[in-house]
This record gives structure tokens, sequence and C-alpha cells, in this order.
């Protein structure tokens, strides 16, 4: 008796839960249409916005995201009267309330063409802000928290409170949506083969980590690190009046959650002569770009224990970017004081 | 008729679901900060109250007693995902913005502690009026907190600039802390409207309609 029981109130669950779907199947199927042909005429209007001189937009999947916590959606080509204008980015990430969805134009000249805030969970009258149009981080110019990345070059660093303003009390947002517009740069610069992105393949910065020398030459033999995840891309050796006066090395290797990439000088003496962070993909890591973190290592014996709190000032906002920026530049100071101790350059 | 409009006036004041009943606090303090998403809240959970009251009451003696709380949270949730996806498809702006909490409503304890106190017992017409007085109560609320909050908080109302530009936002409002001063202050003032309204009401003996009304929701706290 009691068996019945539970089976024919499961029956009428069941009934009501069968009710219920198809009435959701019906509601589902006059809506879906609507709702897909709104985010298609949202992403229109957006990539629209970030290109507004297109004539159309073409997907193109040669863009790849070089983080994995930034997701790249959707990439399209801009088209213009002559020839392609640039690429522009659907690109999500974390942010402080959850995921940001943003559209970041790239043109091919190595600009920021436009951001678009598409989806934004942050407080509102805080993070929400990024997405306001009548929020101004520069109310003389009425200029949003997007908006200031027009016109921006990719050669620009990047860092909240530097070169970019931040929104007030939304330091966090700020730096996502900063980093995602970076971490877009960047990809479509390698794309396009724009060179102006910092980490360019010429290395404007050679010299600058080895102020000692008068020429720097890539050696034909690379330094090696003996530390596990750090690798060497590019070893170069400074002369001066053809002495060897020290040497330099771009190395890599992996950080918070993502990678980072350093230019490392150091001298025959075994002194740090200079540090460039070319690159962070960490997803908060972008203040660890600015050179006054970089500036501390000149000048400090490579035998020495770096850490941070030990000679070092982490970056507020990415203490563990700027361990992981320390080790790796110990690590590659190392490595080329034991090539030159070796004469292997 | 009077009697239905007993039902109906009871959720605005006297039963307001927020200041009297309290429950279902934490959307109403989350999606407060701005008058749009108030009133975009207020109004997706009145739907969702009459159209599951009014079935529910429907269907009031073909549910058993031990798997009502399923039955309900079905029906409960058929209609929110309904009012969702019927938002993303014409009030997209508004649906964004409010992201989380619209999908929350199914486990919103108003819903609930009405359709279980309420329409479980009442007559088909008696719950669509608690729904739509309930609904009302709480979208009065929402917009008296929601417009303090943005104006203080943001110098704005449903997004435009009210405040001269020189006004500094304080956003202390913005934030939990000035949510919950806010809802304090205000629950101060419609209390206080409701002893009184009590109190004048209490020598008209036709006013039996609402009287006769089980002690409603008061120890429904789900």
């Amino acid at each position: 008796m009691k068996r019945w029981q539970m089976i024919k109130l499961g029956l009428i669950l069941a009934v009501y839960t069968i009710v219920g779907c198809v009435g959701l199947a019906f509601v589902y199927n006059s809506t879906s249409k609507t709702i897909a042909q709104r985010q298609e005429a949202d992403l229109q209007a957006g990539l629209r916005e970030v290109f507004p001189k297109a004539t159309g937009f073409t997907p193109n999947n040669k863009v790849k995201s070089a983080n994995p916590k930034v997701i790249f959606s959707a990439a399209y080509t801009a088209n213009g009267a002559s020839g392609s204008l640039g690429i522009a980015v659907k690109v999500q990430g974390a942010s402080y309330g959850g995921p940001t969805t943003l559209i970041v134009g790239v043109s091919s000249d190595g600009t920021i063409t436009g951001v678009k805030i598409l989806e934004n969970k942050d407080t509102p009258g805080l993070g929400a802000n990024a997405a306001s149009k009548t929020y101004y981080v520069d109310k003389a110019t009425k200029t949003t928290f997007a908006g200031q990345f027009t016109g921006k070059k990719l050669t620009d660093g990047f860092v909240v409170k530097k070169d970019v303003t931040a929104i007030t009390s939304a330091t966090i947002t700020s730096r996502s949506i900063t980093n995602l517009v970076q971490v877009v740069g960047k990809a479509v610069s390698d794309v396009l083969g724009i060179g102006g992105s910092s980490t360019g393949p010429s290395s404007p910065g050679l010299s600058a980590v080895l102020p000692s020398a008068d020429t720097v030459r890539i050696s034909s033999k690379a330094a090696t690190s003996s530390v596990p995840g750090v690798s060497i891309l590019e070893t170069s050796v400074g002369t001066k009046a053809g002495t060897i006066v020290g040497a330099t090395a771009k190395a890599k290797a992996p950080s918070y959650d993502g990678n980072v990439t350093v230019l490392v000088g150091v001298s025959t003496d075994g002194i740090i002569t200079g540090v460039k962070v070319l690159e962070c993909t960490d997803s908060q890591g972008s203040p660890i770009l600015a050179p006054t973190f970089a500036q501390q290592f000149t000048g400090k014996k490579a035998s020495t224990p770096l850490a941070i709190g030990a000679g070092v000032d982490a970056v507020s906002g990415a203490t563990l970017s700027s361990k992981g920026v320390t080790a790796l530049v110990k690590a590659t100071a190392e490595a080329l004081v034991k090539a030159l101790a070796g004469g292997g350059l | 008729m009077k009697r239905l409009f007993g039902v109906f006036i009871n959720g605005l004041i006297i039963e307001n679901p927020l200041f009297v009943i309290m429950i279902g606090l934490c959307s109403s303090m989350a999606v407060t900060t701005t008058v749009a998403n108030g009133i975009g809240m207020g109004l997706a959970l009145t739907f969702v109250l009459v159209m599951s009251e009014l079935i529910i009451s429907l269907f009031r003696n073909l549910i058993p007693e031990s798997i009502r709380m399923p039955i309900f949270l079905i029906v409960i949730a058929a209609f929110t995902t309904i009012m969702d996806l019927e938002m993303k498809a014409y009030f997209p702006v508004l649906s964004k913005s409010m992201g989380v909490f619209i999908p929350l409503v199914v486990v919103n304890c108003i819903v609930m502690g009405r359709v279980e106190a309420f329409s479980s017992k009442q007559p088909v017409l008696d719950s669509v009026f608690d729904g739509i007085g309930m609904g009302l109560g709480y979208t009065w609320v929402l917009i008296a907190l929601s417009v303090v909050r943005e104006l203080l908080g943001n110098g704005t109302l449903l997004g435009s600039q009210v405040m001269p530009l020189s006004f500094e936002p304080m956003i202390f409002f913005i934030l939990p802390p000035g949510g919950f001063l806010v809802f304090a202050l205000w629950m101060a003032a419609s209390n206080d409207l409701r002893r009184k309204l009590l109190a004048a009401r209490k020598p008209e003996p036709t006013q039996d309609s609402c009287c006769t009304l089980p002690e409603n929701g008061s120890v429904e706290k789900v």
C-alpha cells in the first residue's frame, strides 16, 4: 500500500514536471530567435562602434589568446574601402563581480580603435561605471573609461593609474579591463606582424639594460638556466671598444596564471645593469610592467638572494606576479653570470 | 469586492513582504542600486508571484500534501524561466544589468512563502489579488530604496544626472551597508504608518475580511 502511494506521488510529480517543461519549450521556441537576433545585433553594433568606417566584417580565426584565462570568443577582420582596417576581437575575462566581455578593435597601424564593453557584472555605481556612458574619467574632455583607450598605441604601458586612468574605487575592474585590452592588442599585433608591440622582435631595449656597452649583438651561443620553467629565448653580448662588458638575455617563465618575459642585462662583474619587464599575461599582472618595478634590480649583484621583501618591493595588487618576475630575473642573471664566466658567449 | 480589495491592500503596508514579513531581503538589497533595476526586479517578481499563485490556487485540490513543495518549485521555476527568456528577448538591457538575480527569483522566499501560506488554501481570485498586492508591496519598497540609493550614491535617477555635477556621490549608499541603512529608515517609516492604520482599523467591525486571514506568512520563513 505504501509503495503504491509512493509510485502515485512520483507520477503526479512527473505530470507537473512534464506540463511545466512543455510550457517552457513553447516559450523557448518563441523567444530563442529574438534572443539570438538581439545578441547578433549587439555584436554588430559593437563592431561598428570600434570600426565606424568599416564596410563589413569577416570572421578571423587566426587571433589566439596568449593567456588561458582570457577567452577570445570571436575575432573579425574589419574591411574598409581599400583593404583591411584592422581586427576586432570579442574577448572575455574575469573581473571583480564575474566575467566581463568586451570588443576591442586594433587598427593595422598598431593603435586601439575602440573598446566597447558588452557585459560587466561589477558593482553598480563602482565597477559598473566602466560600461557607463556618463561616467567620465576625464570630465573636461568627456572621456569615458573605455573611451580613453581609443587612439592608444600598443607600445604604451597599459598600466592602471599611470597611462590608464582608473575608475574611482574600482581599481580591480580597471585593471581587469586594461589587461584584456592589452592581451588583445598583443595577440592582434602578432597576427598583423606589427613590430609596435613592446615585445617586438627588434628588442629595442637591449642597450637600455646594458648601458655600458656601445654595441650589443645577438650571441650565437645561448645562456641556459638550470632553474625549471625558465627558458632563455635570446642571448646577446655587449661590447665596448671590442671588449666584452656584459651580456643580456630575454627569458620567459610561467608566473601566477600566465607567463612573464623579461630582458635582463648583467655586466662582467656580476652586477645587474638593467631589467625590463617585456610582457606579463597574468590576469592582474599589468602593473608589473611599470618601469619603477624593474628599476629596483639595477645595480644589485646577481649572486645576492633577490626576493620580494629582500631588497625588492612588490607592486601592490600584483604580489604573485612580482614574485614570479623576481625569481625569473634572478635565474636569468645567474645564467648570464655563468655564461660570461665560462666565456661561452 | 471589498474582501478582494482588503487582500490586495494587505500586501502594500500591513503585511508588506519586505518590511513586515521580512523575507526575500537579499535580492532587494542587491538590485536596488539603480531605480531601473528596482522597477525591473519588482515587476519581474510580481509576474512570477501572480502567475504562480494563480496556477497553484487553481490546482490546490490536486496537489498532494506530501509533495506540495516540489510541485510549488516546479511551477515557480517554470514561470521564472519564462520571464527570464522574455526579458532577454524584449528587455535585453534590463536583463543584463540584473544578471543572476532574475533566475534567483526561483528561490525568492516571498514567492514560496505566499504560495505555501496563501494560495495553496485560498480561492483563485483571492490568490491573484494577493499576488498583485504582495508584488506591488515588494515593488514600491524596491523603488523607495533605489531612489535614495541611486540619488545619493550616484547622483542620478533612472540613469540621468539629477544632482548638480559639483555633488560628490556618496558611494556608501551604493554599497551594502548604505543599503541596510536606507532599508531600516524606510522600514521605520512604513511600520509607523502600519501601526496607525491598524489602530484606525480596529474599531470597525466590517473589516472582517482581512482579520479572518490566517497568520499569513508571518510564521513562514522559508
